[in-house]
């Protein structure tokens, strides 16, 4: 029977290649025109430690993983001794014969023992150990019938640089897995069956997304300290830079890349800061300073639990409530909480032009589980050329050579936004100041002004919630038993949560805020409103979400489901709990 | 005892009966260690137990700070009262703890991207102040615990991952800033000159003030491969044929470039004495009501 859906886990030391080996697998699974879902565990540390790559392989696209292995390949014993209970009933382990596992241990839970001799048949057809993986894939194509085509077009592909030899001996090698299954009479109850008619797709992350977006949102400008889970984007842009004409620094700190993003915005380049919550935190005096001198600043904190370095490697949702609040005096922010590929290029190209028209601080909250979760989308989610590129009030040269009165950079207009003008033009020499200022830009303590300015600041997040904050995504019937609210990368686990509790019988939908600050108010009350049962679900211990509604709307949801140990919800995990709360 | 031959099978750890002498210094529950194989920071570790041991350090005399990245980890991995801070801020969390208890005999044990990037600010402040501690650094030229991102330390043309064109900026000399900045104290070893930097540590535990060592080790997966320096053993094998030992050197003449054929110059460059802060400041309130 074609197999619907299931879950392949490469387990290893860090540093044995399997973050590479299941990338690989990952997008010959693509390639055959079946779904994925890839995410990887790590731990912190560069070598050792039990580190593991899940791959969720469907007949439909799927938007997280789920619990349960049905494959585990294990390169290390203490793979084993960790995902052993994990394994379902008919699953199995592929293993090096040389390992010191327990194979009867394996029979009593009705997992099946694989002993594939890897290391031994990468030494006699590849002449390198590092090749075990690659007997490995073999071992699982011979187990899944899956057709070894796909795979070998990406060994050509992947290691192509490293010369015709090490081609033919990665073939080699995947031919021997395959051919020792086969041949020891090996059998499994998977069959991965190609689905040729679902086309093209893009193997692609969530960090990957987001610098997708914001190049074509039109980014010039990088500026960012390294800091797990969001380095990858800072490493993206950079190795790109030169073909697409980006300038990158790589500072002394996150208060210097800050900084100089706001330097470099204000002179008009569309400027980007990536960090997480440790490097947000020693940024959060220079989100006053965007914010007082109405400087455009694009930020993207890809979170990880903390307090401090809490979780480095590993995911959580506690970071909205510091994003919301962060830094000294009143002032407006706007907060975007992406939960898919396409919302996370989206908001990477959105940020720039919110930052730009509005002229104060937009942030990408996302998390690891966004950022290094692998899937497969339609190309045409990631439009490079789609996005469109909107400066805002920005006065053009001929505009200021037209000007007849003096230049007022912080001018008292009806939506708050002053008309913005690059420094370099003789009718608009200017200053600005972190100190409260005048519409001229000079500092003052006048009551009456202050008052203006904190009100002028105050209504461009009213315009930008009126006009460019998007309402959440609302799914499933409108009469539903029981209603979901989510944010960010937790909307995956929902949605498929959806369909589970639907087959359980539950009638359930869910509200995704994919924007959440300013919190789009209206919208969030008409769903509470319109539900019988409302139960928030997020990744933090205090429900800040909920708080945010709360404050915001004077709505209570009725129930929290909230996971704060670092790993990612299931939509299991979501279904036992709704199941306990209804 | 023979050497174990390559082809040999190493045994499982749980087959070796042994303790490390070193042990009372150790968390051994917490071993093995994070670090890469060739990484240099066993042997600093290594050294600085040793250093403990000649000095006759009790477990309750001294205390270990650290910041963040793979050398942030040596707080975890001794037996005595330490402290894993956040990124950068070792050495004000260390001077807190000495000017609030004066008898600790405080070591700042991290890495160059810790110490000298996003700490860099911290480290010549506490040297102006010449405030008594001792101050390891680590330089592996590299981000290592990141995955090797360009830092303060990365010499001139040198790849990473976000150098992939070469790194365009000139390093900190480690030795003329903390000699510029005041340090009483300046040595550099590589990890290769492990008596050496055994006795410099001895040396920084035991004399006042604020002493520096910097000790130059590879980092084969985050630097050494990126930039076709081979293994971990070649390069070790570099230091020996590169270090050239020049005691009391000029530290404005030891900068490390990327060239294999210059010099790295090691050696102690500065060792003099000079008035702590907490001296300076016992002198100065001494008569006032």
């Amino acid at each position: 029977m074609v197999t619907d859906d299931m879950t392949i886990v490469f387990g290893g030391n860090a540093g044995q290649g399997i973050r590479s080996t299941g990338l690989g697998f990952i997008k010959a699974i693509a390639r055959s025109g079946l779904f994925p879902f890839g995410r990887q565990d790590y731990r912190s540390r560069i070598r050792g430690g039990h580190n593991f790559f899940e791959i969720r392989v469907a007949r439909k696209q799927v938007y997280s993983h789920t619990e349960g292995i049905d494959l585990l390949v294990a390169i290390t014993e203490d793979t084993v001794t960790e995902h052993l209970d994990e394994i379902v009933e008919g699953g199995g382990v592929i293993y090096d014969d040389d390992l010191d596992v327990d194979a009867e241990e394996m029979e009593e839970k009705g997992v099946k023992p694989y002993p594939v001799p890897l290391e031994q048949i990468a030494m006699e057809e590849g002449g390198a150990k590092i090749m075990a993986n690659t007997a490995a894939i073999g071992a699982i194509i011979g187990l899944t019938g899956f057709d070894i085509s796909y795979i070998e077009g990406i060994i050509e592909e992947n290691f192509a640089v490293k010369g015709d030899e090490v081609v033919k001996n990665n073939l080699d090698v995947a031919n021997a897995g395959v051919e020792y299954v086969n041949s020891h009479g090996y059998s499994s109850n998977y069959d991965l069956e190609p689905i040729p008619e679902s086309g093209e797709r893009m193997v692609i992350n969530g960090n990957q997304a987001f610098a997708l977006g914001a190049v074509a949102g039109g980014c010039n400008f990088i500026s960012a300290y390294p800091m797990t889970p969001s380095t990858s984007v800072l490493e993206w842009i950079t190795k790109h830079s030169k073909e697409l004409n980006i300038v990158t620094k790589q500072p002394e700190s996150e208060l210097a890349a800050v900084n100089m993003a706001i330097g470099a915005s204000h002179v008009g380049a569309r400027a980007l800061v990536t960090t997480s919550g440790g490097g947000f935190s020693l940024m959060v005096e220079a989100l006053g300073l965007s914010g007082m001198t109405e400087t455009p600043l694009v930020i993207a904190e890809v979170s990880r639990p903390g307090p401090s370095t809490g979780l480095p490697t590993r995911t959580g949702q506690g970071d909205l409530m510091s994003i919301v609040h962060a830094s000294q005096g009143d002032f407006p922010r706007i907060v975007l909480t992406p939960g898919t590929i396409q919302e996370a290029f989206q908001a990477g190209a959105r940020s720039f032009n919110l930052a730009e028209k509005y002229q104060m601080p937009v942030i990408t909250l996302s998390d690891q589980h966004l950022a290094d979760s692998v899937r497969a989308v339609d190309p045409d989610v990631i439009d490079m050329e789609g996005a469109e590129i909107d400066r805002g009030e920005f006065l053009t040269e001929e505009e200021l050579d037209a000007l007849e009165e003096p230049y007022l950079r912080h001018k008292f207009t009806e939506g708050g936004v002053s008309p913005r003008a690059v420094p370099g033009h003789e009718n608009a020499v200017y200053k600005t100041t972190g100190n409260e200022h005048t519409e001229k830009g000079d500092i003052t303590e006048d009551p009456e002004l202050r008052t203006k300015m904190m009100d002028k600041r105050a209504k461009k997040a009213k315009t930008a919630l009126k006009k460019d904050i998007e309402p959440p995504v609302a799914e499933g019937p409108e009469d539903a038993e029981v209603s979901l609210v989510c944010w960010g990368s937790t909307y995956g686990a929902v949605k498929e949560a959806l369909e589970k509790l639907e087959e359980e019988g539950v009638s359930a939908n869910l509200c995704h805020l994919k924007d959440a600050w300013p919190l789009p108010a209206d919208p969030v009350v008409d769903f509470l409103e319109g539900a019988e049962k409302t139960v928030i679900v997020e990744g933090n211990d205090s429900g800040e979400m909920k708080k945010l509604i709360s404050q915001e709307t004077g709505k209570v949801v009725d129930h929290e489901i909230l996971k704060y140990d670092g790993r990612p919800f299931t939509p299991e995990y979501i279904v036992q709990k709704v199941e306990e709360v209804i | 005892m023979p050497l174990t031959t390559l082809d040999e099978k190493p045994k499982k750890p749980q087959d070796v009966e042994t303790t490390h002498p070193m042990e009372k210094y150790l968390r051994p529950d917490r071993l093995p260690h994070i670090w890469c194989s060739g990484c240099g920071l066993g042997t600093a570790l290594n050294a600085y137990c040793h250093a403990l041991d000649d000095e006759g350090f009790g477990l309750d005399d001294f205390a270990v700070v650290s910041g963040i990245g793979c050398t942030g980890r040596v707080a975890g991995y001794v037996a005595s009262d330490s402290y894993h801070t956040t990124h950068g801020r070792a050495i004000p969390f260390a001077t807190g703890l000495k000017l609030a208890n004066p008898e600790m005999n405080v070591t700042v044990f991290s890495g160059d991207g810790d110490l000298f990037s996003i700490g860099g600010n911290h480290f010549i402040h506490a040297a102006r102040r010449n405030v008594d501690l001792s101050v390891i650094c680590v330089n592996n030229y590299t981000y290592g615990m990141t995955g090797g991102q360009v830092g303060p330390t990365t010499p001139k043309t040198a790849r990473a991952t976000t150098a992939p064109y070469g790194n365009f900026e000139r390093p900190f000399n480690l030795p003329n800033l903390a000699a510029s900045a005041g340090a009483v104290y300046v040595a550099r070893w590589t990890s290769l000159h492990v008596r050496r930097m055994k006795k410099a540590f001895q040396k920084i535990l035991t004399k006042k003030g604020f002493t520096f060592v910097e000790v130059i080790s590879p980092c084969p997966t985050g630097f050494g491969r990126k930039n076709g320096q081979g293994e971990a053993l070649d390069e070790l094998k570099s230091y020996k044929e590169r270090s050239v030992i020049r005691d009391g050197a000029d530290p404005t003449k030891v900068d490390i470039k990327m060239d294999p054929d210059s010099d790295i110059v090691v050696g102690t460059f500065v060792d003099k004495e000079k008035s702590t802060y907490s001296e300076v400041k016992e002198q100065q309130l001494a008569g006032k009501v």
